[in-house]
């Protein structure tokens, strides 16, 4: 039985493997695909001999792309009458290079002096078997320019013409791989005004602005691939979430959010002690011994968390017991110094005034 | 793929408008930037809005419940010289300075720069509160100095004093760094001190190595919520716990179609342990990714905050560019449910239709059990409409 069972796996198994090749890509489909410019190169077809007339070409206009007549030129018998561009060479290449000869300062005809006429210097990647994009790479512009000047005074617009409109990811600094959503916040601490060459005011605000008109992650509901915190169930995950990671809310929110949203929606309006299952403390969440029963330590962990129900006005009840003299004896945890003057400042006068 | 117009106009103006039911919601956002000459730009985004706010999120037009209201996000006109020498924005504006935690502010903020890469960043204005609330006498002011080193790192340390009543309720120093020192390296770190009750307030550290189809990041963030917390508030005396995780995270571009993300990190605040778990599958279904799938599988493991979650995406190209229909699933399971459910199911099914270059539209059915609400469906609709296109 064990050994019907292996020949049965190895035989499923390879099945498996070449199901899952054309669905991961590692083999091409029927149906358009990247233009085979590899085994052109390779058989020493000169690039000009397609692209005609780019020797001359200057900023904009016409994209000098191969027709299906210059194809013929060569493959006078072509396996198939359908048009050759149908499936040699995809849309997104296309769109790609009209994307680029829209958006940057470039003329190939001053290029092909410099070059020798040698396109691969600059499209280093048409040589691959399978690159993702053919257009020349930014590092392959300052093999020649020598940008120093611009990038520090992020001067981007001489080849760049409104880099906004242009989509386009860095691919050698501020990487926007991984897990950009917790990392951005450390890498542009150094580059603010370089991520702003593309980004807009409005675009940080979104997330990080008082008055955002709504989540970006709510507002763009229709995209599931924007990746972000407050995604999906977000309003049942926040609590648990806001307490796995204590202070990352606030780098964002003020403690008044809480309050404000729990308000209206009557969260958490339970009194302390009650036992009401649908407070937000625990039975014997204030009570004797160390900690106060819980309530201490909890505060210590997470004080957002406290600050957002009972900040402003209800802090009131924190100073009923924990003031000078009073049964809740000293809040204050390892590691607590302040400069305020704690008869006359903010908020150390709400205990301290009246008994130093 | 959604292909912005290719073109570099002066003038951009969109506008959004967003409709929910049954729990109503109606949302009008309006934004625009002109770039008519190298040495001036401005931009804007205004909104308007009414019905139940939570139900766009926590940002959402907030006020009183089930009213109008509206605000300002940016309103900013940017002074610029083409040489790139120096910039003063003046309006209402995000003003992020090195390791300072973003600051919305209505007010100016100048930056000078010099060829040899230091630069010079000094802002100050008045708070932005929501819903042009009542100001108190509060103030924020502060700036950066900066220095590129070798055009391959940056140094930075910036200051911040905001004031609320005329009380100082943030005084922070800060600290910058990042460098590319080889290609395949990264590294970047920023802290910030509470100068009122001493102590580090925040700070993160990041290293990441890159090849063409993998990419591992090591990280350290540091946070103590009592120094978060405004100076003025009580619960800012409570001592210094700072909550401190160290984690990694790798992506690798495992075949042409398949992208596979994990990250893992365990945290440590005071005598409590913690780790976290995600794994994140996404394949395109196409070459051109107009068409994905994407698993993402998550473990929280913290005491009092435990939770599992599996969360499924997928979009569909109907028409290329013009139709798309797409989906988000997720369920997460509280370790403790606490009579909040033991199971928060989430769905939403959406299709957009970019009708002509100018508007695009969708339409969208969720539906969800949450920790408050035993069921809960809404409709949402989205039309979008850009001018010049």
């Amino acid at each position: 039985m064990k050994s019907w069972l292996r020949h049965l796996a190895l035989l499923v198994l390879p099945l498996l493997l070449a199901a899952c090749a054309g669905i991961l890509g590692l083999r091409p489909k029927a149906g358009p695909a990247l233009f085979e410019h590899r085994p052109h190169v390779l058989n020493g077809i000169n690039c000009l001999e397609c692209h005609s007339g780019i020797m001359s070409a200057g900023q904009g206009g016409e994209l000098h792309l191969p027709t299906d007549a210059t194809c013929r030129k060569c493959h006078s018998k072509p396996h198939d009458e359908r048009s050759c561009t149908g499936c040699h060479g995809t849309p997104h290449e296309r769109e790609s290079a009209q994307l680029a000869s829209t958006h940057l300062r470039f003329e190939h005809r001053k290029h092909m002096g410099p070059t020798n006429g040698q396109c691969i210097r600059c499209h280093v990647r048409i040589g691959d078997t399978n690159p993702a994009t053919l257009l020349a790479p930014m590092a392959a512009c300052f093999g020649c320019h020598h940008h120093d000047d611009q990038w520090a005074m992020r001067t981007c617009d001489g080849c760049h013409v409104d880099l906004p409109a242009e989509r386009v990811k860095p691919e050698t600094h501020v990487v926007h791989e991984g897990d950009f959503v917790r990392e951005h916040g450390v890498r542009a601490a150094s580059a603010r005004d370089l991520c702003a060459t593309c980004h807009s005011d409005r675009f940080c605000s979104g997330c990080h602005g008082v008055t955002t008109p709504g989540l970006p992650a709510r507002l763009a509901f229709d995209d599931p691939r924007l990746s972000g915190l407050h995604r999906a169930g977000f309003k049942s995950r926040h609590a648990l979430e806001s307490r796995d990671q204590p202070g990352l809310c606030v780098t964002c929110h003020s403690e008044a959010s809480c309050q404000e949203c729990h308000t209206r929606e009557h969260v958490g309006s339970k009194l302390l002690g009650s036992g009401a299952t649908s407070g937000p403390h625990p039975k014997g969440w204030i009570g004797g011994g160390r900690g106060g029963g819980g309530h201490g330590t909890a505060a210590r962990l997470d004080p957002m968390s406290c600050a957002g129900c009972h900040g402003g006005a209800g802090e009131q009840l924190c100073v009923g017991c924990h003031k000078v003299g009073g049964p809740g004896g000293n809040p204050h945890g390892a590691g607590f110094a302040s400069h305020k003057d704690k008869r006359r400042d903010v908020p150390c006068r709400q205990c301290h005034a009246l008994n130093p | 793929m959604w292909l912005g117009t290719a073109n570099a106009d002066a003038l951009r103006l969109r506008g959004d408008g967003y409709v929910q039911a049954p729990r109503p919601v109606g949302l009008l956002v309006l934004q625009g930037e002109d770039n008519a000459r190298p040495w001036v730009s401005a931009e804007g985004l205004a909104w308007l809005g009414s019905g139940q706010p939570t139900t766009l999120g926590e940002g959402g037009p907030t006020g009183t419940t089930g009213t109008a209201s509206g605000d300002v996000l940016t309103l900013v006109v940017r002074l610029r010289d083409p040489s790139g020498h120096g910039e003063v924005r003046v309006g209402r504006f995000l003003e992020t300075a090195g390791a300072i935690r973003p600051l919305h502010l209505d007010g100016a903020t100048g930056l000078a720069r010099s060829p040899w890469g230091t630069s010079v960043e000094a802002f100050g204005g008045i708070p932005v509160v929501a819903r042009f609330g009542e100001r108190a006498y509060d103030w924020a002011a502060g700036g950066r100095l900066g220095q590129t080193i070798a055009e391959r790192a940056t140094v930075g340390f910036a200051y911040v004093q905001r004031r609320d009543f005329g009380r100082i309720s943030d005084e922070e120093v800060g600290a910058d760094f990042a460098a590319i020192p080889l290609p395949w390296l990264d590294l970047a770190a920023r802290a910030s001190n509470d100068v009122v009750s001493h102590g580090l307030t925040d700070a993160l550290a990041s290293v990441a190595m890159r090849s063409r189809d993998l990419r591992l990041e090591g990280f350290v963030t540091r946070r103590s919520p009592s120094h978060l917390l405004p100076a003025t508030s009580l619960f800012s005396v409570l001592g210094d716990v700072p909550a401190t995780r160290y984690g990694g995270t790798l992506r690798w571009h495992a075949a042409p179609r398949l992208d596979l993300l994990g990250t893992g990190a365990a945290q440590t605040q005071d005598d409590r342990l913690g780790a976290d778990v995600t794994l994140r599958a996404t394949l395109k279904t196409d070459e051109d990714g107009d068409g994905s799938l994407g698993l993402e599988l998550r473990r929280v493991g913290v005491p009092g905050a435990s939770w599992s979650g599996i969360r499924g995406i997928g979009t569909v190209p109907l028409k290329r560019g013009l139709l798309r229909a797409s989906t988000e699933i997720e369920i997460a399971a509280p370790d403790e449910p606490a009579n909040r459910g033991s199971v928060w199911p989430w769905a939403l099914v959406a299709v957009t239709w970019r009708v002509t270059p100018a508007w695009d539209m969708a339409v969208a059915t969720e539906a969800g059990a949450t920790s408050t609400t035993k069921s809960e469906v809404n409709a949402l609709m989205r039309a979008s409409y850009a001018w010049g296109r």
